[in-house]
């Protein structure tokens, strides 16, 4: 994964923040998917356009991880999201 | 149409006469197979409504809007197995067509608001609620919650004034002169009749709390706040939607139960599947549900 990519929300994937998390909705499959707290954030980010590089700085400012840690957790949900079709790497 | 103010009210019902059924030439958009692999209601599209079959007991057409509802009943199969059939399975489908929304589960009345139980099928949201209607309280419904927006907020609309329970619900809760249903083919739940001896709400009650009924591993009855995620997938599974394939109808259905889990109002409760155990339950249940939105 190259941390200078954007990742794309496709039109038929809508999310919405229930308490502290996020849950997607597939249009095309009608499935459903959970995020934890750091995922929905992570979400928000994605959802804004911004690279991944910027998405991982702004989990190093927000959260106490480390960036080895960050970039790795970062590129497991994208990895986790992109096999389920809830993004594209642009 | 059927009588009274109810869920069932809300939709017309034509009996046709009983025909053997015959082939489709439709391909199914949908299906729904028992634990043991079992067909048990294939979903057909067809002009103007879908076509629900129960594979020798009954077709069901349901209009495009979810207002009429055909019956066709196989030859020989009793007309109180057709009627729970649509009680249960079509009329929920039926009115999540009309927009509005159901969901699996029970609803009973505590000091002039409703509670809800809501859990997969043997999770007790039946055993529940006829221990709270034989037990003083009234009941609003023992599966196919309806909820309502009101000025108020949340309520919920009773539906059939009956009660289906497993063999051993009946003996530990339900008195033998309790009125009864004639037996169905399909199950050995038996459906007893609200009367004196089970108490039935025939009106929209404010809804106060929704419970996720666990596994039954509790020792005793426990109360936990929901997470608002774990309420609205908790929601999304057991809510009853025809034809999740229109984008629309799928986007408005996510809009509202989001809305719903967003309310402080969701717990899970688990408590120990033993029917000694039960005034004790719903003790705890009446107590939490009048304590503050955030007991």
């Amino acid at each position: 994964m190259n941390f200078k990519d954007t990742v794309k929300i496709p039109p038929d994937v809508m999310a919405r923040q229930v308490g502290d998390e996020t849950v997607i909705l597939d249009l095309a499959s009608g499935n459903y998917f959970g995020l934890d707290p750091v995922g929905a954030r992570i979400w928000q980010l994605i959802g804004e356009g911004k690279p991944l590089e910027a998405v991982c700085e702004t989990l190093l400012d927000e959260y106490e991880v480390s960036a080895e840690q960050a970039r790795e957790d970062l590129a497991r949900l994208v990895g986790q999201l992109q096999a389920q079709g809830l993004v594209s790497i642009a | 149409m059927r009588e009274g103010g109810r869920s069932e009210a809300q939709v017309s019902y034509v009996a046709q006469a009983p025909r053997a059924q015959s082939g489709l030439t439709e391909d199914t958009f949908d299906q729904w197979v028992l634990p043991d692999g079992t067909p048990w209601t294939a979903f057909y599209r067809q002009e103007n409504g879908y076509l629900l079959r129960f594979p020798d007991l009954a077709d069901f057409f349901v209009s495009a809007d979810g207002q009429r509802v055909e019956e066709r009943a196989v030859p020989g199969v009793a007309p109180s197995t057709v009627q729970h059939l649509f009680l249960n399975q079509v009329l929920p489908l039926a009115l999540s067509r009309q927009g509005k929304l159901v969901l699996h589960g029970s609803a009973v009345e505590v000091d002039g608001q409703c509670v809800a139980f809501i859990g997969e099928s043997g999770r007790g949201k039946s055993t529940l609620a006829a221990s709270f209607a034989t037990r003083g309280r009234r009941f609003l419904t023992d599966d196919g919650l309806e909820l309502v927006w009101a000025a108020s907020g949340l309520s919920v609309v009773p539906s059939h004034p009956s009660i289906r329970l497993w063999q051993d619900s009946q003996e530990a809760l339900v008195s033998a002169s309790t009125k009864a249903a004639p037996a169905v083919e399909f199950t050995t739940k038996t459906r007893f009749l609200a009367g004196p001896e089970i108490a039935f709400c025939e009106t929209a009650r404010p809804l106060a709390r929704i419970y996720y009924l666990g596994a039954g591993d509790a020792d005793s009855a426990e109360i936990v706040p929901a997470k608002a995620a774990d309420a609205l997938l908790a929601l999304i599974r057991n809510s009853f939607v025809l034809d999740i394939g229109e984008q629309e109808v799928l986007v408005r259905h996510f809009e509202e139960l989001v809305k719903i889990a967003n309310l402080p109002i969701h717990y899970h409760l688990d408590f120990p599947r033993r029917y000694d155990e039960l005034p004790l339950v719903q003790a705890a249940i009446v107590r939490h549900a009048a304590a503050g939105a955030h007991a």
